[in-house]
């Protein structure tokens, strides 16, 4: 105990002693442990923030998404999709065995909006009576679209706070009046904030009644997507493919002719996120790794220098009784030391570092275990592999060369 | 103790060969005080390094308290370097970055087992060689005379058999080296034995027994019938300083 005690001691005051190369032998390490951990932070911010959205969109294991367009999931164009589902496919759908409701939606492009003096520009979107509950969206102020709405096609709005902020600032708005475009609304009620999620603030968006969205502010009454619930979470399967069969008919499209819609299952949208950023994540990782093999060779070159600058020190221990193996044990306890040292300050930077990013960038970050056993892992095995050549040189000194 | 029979050692750079010792016989009692002389280049510190199981002789026999050397290992041989020698050389080969303390503490890093009074026995060792008031000083802290006792108490720490001295004074200026062979002096009267290595007659007259070697060889060696007193020089040379 007394003894690996003084082996430690010794370690750490001959790097004190060469503290200027443990210094340099640290900073790429410190640089590659500092990248690999913001890396494992963000891919661990990101996946948290897709869950914590999906699940802040009410999307449970017993409901699904279809939205109009093909193509498959992670590989479309979000751009130019064809809207292609229609109310009368809500309609069919909500008749399918095992469908407990429907709550379909349509996007109205990004709309310049003015109350008063002010103007924002903001996403409208037209939705039913039941749109804010699956979701889980309760009021702040007033009420939320009506079936009475619905069918008068009301010009009645439901702000989220973002706009609210903007064209209301502190006041009240149920109410006051609005213009979309250049139609007329009165505004009804205000969500609760949600926050960001990351990429896009989703408090930044104005609901209308779905009737009204279609014929007083776009020109067609197709629908963008709908949410389908289903009245039990393990009939997915069957319930997918009905819909899919009900929809191909309705659209008349032939055997062979690919989907114009896609269904879209929480489970299938988590696995691709979290594939995406797995996959970024390894490759960064891989990025970081040769950068952490770099430093590794030049924590072995100047370790090798040091070594031959030291041949005298190594000498005098080697006559005083040190064994072969006792200098190869005191060199390896060295890099590993400068390692570790580098790896911790390391950590302790890309934890810095991704603070840093969630603080000013607003770049959703997480603590990351995986990350952290990386870098100490990381870390550990540069110092060992690359403090195996200078220890095997050190021991291999004759004493009396060392002390000429 | 120590028994050397036809000791030789040649080196080998590529296909250059250099012969350095010849065949040295030497036996070496313990409680001697005994002084290798020679001129410059004539092998001396190649027999030292040779007794003091820092290198291997090329052919001959080296028996240790009765055991051949040569058959044992690089690990015994630094166990026994640890266990029953202590060395001092010209250059006193302290660690710059450590204390004196810590410098005398050094074999016992390499003694297996640290021992509890390990650092009480430093402190004891450098009382012994006078220096009990800078125990923490570094080397590049103290004269060179200072250092040199440093290395004496770092070969004393750990109680060896022998003590072997390469040139000990051969840095130093006269006051301190007869400072320094004063402490070997007494060490010696302790009942310590002693090897030292030199090319100074005057301190070769100071040991009891006097071998020299010429180009490998053994020429001579014998008592010392009076060995001059080093503490007396001293006081002389203080005197004198007056
Ligand atoms: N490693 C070596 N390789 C070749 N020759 C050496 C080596 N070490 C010492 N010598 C030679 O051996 C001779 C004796 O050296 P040394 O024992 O140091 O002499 P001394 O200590 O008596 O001055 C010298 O001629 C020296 O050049
Ligand atoms: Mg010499």
């Amino acid at each position: 105990m007394s003894l690996a005690w003084r082996l430690l001691k010794a370690a750490v005051s001959s790097l004190w002693a060469f503290r200027s190369y443990a210094a340099l032998m640290m900073i790429g390490l410190i640089i590659g442990i500092a990248s690999l951990t913001v890396i494992h932070q963000i891919g661990q911010g990101a996946q948290q923030a897709v869950s914590s959205r999906m699940a802040s969109m009410g999307f449970g294991a017993d409901a699904f998404y279809i939205s109009s367009g093909g193509g498959r999931l992670g590989v479309r164009r979000g751009m130019k999709r064809a809207v292609t589902l229609t109310p009368q496919d809500a309609a069919s759908i909500s008749r399918v065995d095992g469908v407990a409701h429907v709550v379909p939606h349509k996007n109205v492009a990004r709309t310049q909006v003015t109350a008063g003096g002010n103007n924002t520009n903001t996403r409208v979107r037209g939705a039913t009576p039941g749109w804010a509950a699956a979701r889980k969206w309760p009021l702040l102020q007033g009420r939320f679209v009506s079936l009475t709405d619905i069918r008068q096609s009301a010009r009645v709005a439901v702000l989220g706070t973002t706009v609210v902020r903007e064209l209301f600032g502190e006041a009240n708005p149920v109410g006051r009046r609005l213009r979309i475009g250049r139609t007329p609304f009165i505004v009804v009620g205000v969500l609760e904030s949600k926050g960001s999620s990351g990429w896009r603030d989703r408090d930044d968006i104005i609901l209308v009644p779905l009737s009204t969205a279609t014929k007083r502010l776009s020109r067609d009454d197709k629908l963008s997507g709908m949410r389908v619930t289903m009245t039990d979470a393990t009939r997915l399967e069957e319930v997918k493919a009905e819909v899919t069969s009900v929809l191909r008919e309705n659209h008349s499209l032939l055997p062979g002719v690919p989907d114009d819609f896609l269904i879209i299952t929480p489970d299938e949208l988590m696995k691709l996120i979290t594939r995406q950023s797995r996959s970024l994540v390894a490759m960064l990782t891989f990025v970081s790794a040769v950068s952490l093999f770099v430093s590794g060779v030049v924590i072995m070159n100047i370790m090798l220098v040091a070594v031959s600058e030291r041949a005298y020190e190594i000498g005098v221990r080697r006559a005083v009784g040190a064994r072969r193996r006792d200098i190869l044990y005191q060199i390896l306890m060295e890099s590993l030391m400068v390692a570790a040292a580098g790896g911790v300050c390391g950590l302790l930077m890309g934890l810095l570092l991704s603070y840093l990013a969630t603080w000013l960038l607003a770049i959703p970050t997480a603590f990351s275990p995986s990350g952290f056993l990386w870098a100490l892992g990381f870390s550990a095995g540069v110092g060992l592999l690359f403090g195996v050549a200078p220890a095997k040189k050190a021991a291999g000194l004759h004493p009396v060369e060392a002390l000429r | 103790m120590i028994k050397l029979k036809g000791i030789t050692k040649t080196y080998y750079r590529g296909k250059v060969e250099t012969p350095v010792l010849l065949g040295i016989d030497l036996h070496v009692r313990p409680g001697e005080f005994l002084a290798i002389m020679g001129p410059s280049g004539s092998g001396k510190s190649t027999l030292l390094h040779i007794l003091g199981l820092l290198d291997r002789p090329t052919g001959g026999s080296y028996r240790l308290d009765g055991s051949e050397v040569s058959d044992l290992s690089d690990d015994e041989l630094a166990r026994l370097r640890n266990d029953k020698l202590g060395f001092v050389f010209q250059a006193f080969h302290l660690l710059p970055k450590s204390t004196a303390l810590d410098n005398v503490l050094l074999p016992f890093t390499y003694a297996g087992h640290f021992p509890e009074d390990a650092r009480e026995r430093a402190r004891r060792a450098l009382g012994r060689v006078g220096l009990e008031h800078r125990l923490h000083h570094r080397p590049g802290e103290m004269s060179g005379g200072e250092c040199q006792r440093v290395a004496i108490a770092r070969a004393l720490v750990n109680d060896p058999e022998v003590i072997f001295a390469d040139e000990p004074t051969g840095n130093l200026d006269q006051r301190s080296s007869l400072e320094i062979i004063s402490i070997l002096q007494g060490l010696h009267a302790e009942g310590r034995t002693i090897v030292l290595v030199t090319h100074d007659t005057a301190v070769g007259c100071m040991c009891r027994r006097l071998m020299r070697v010429v180009y490998g060889n053994v020429d001579s060696d014998e008592a010392v019938a009076e060995p001059t007193q080093a503490i007396e020089q001293l006081q002389t040379l203080k005197e004198a300083a007056k």
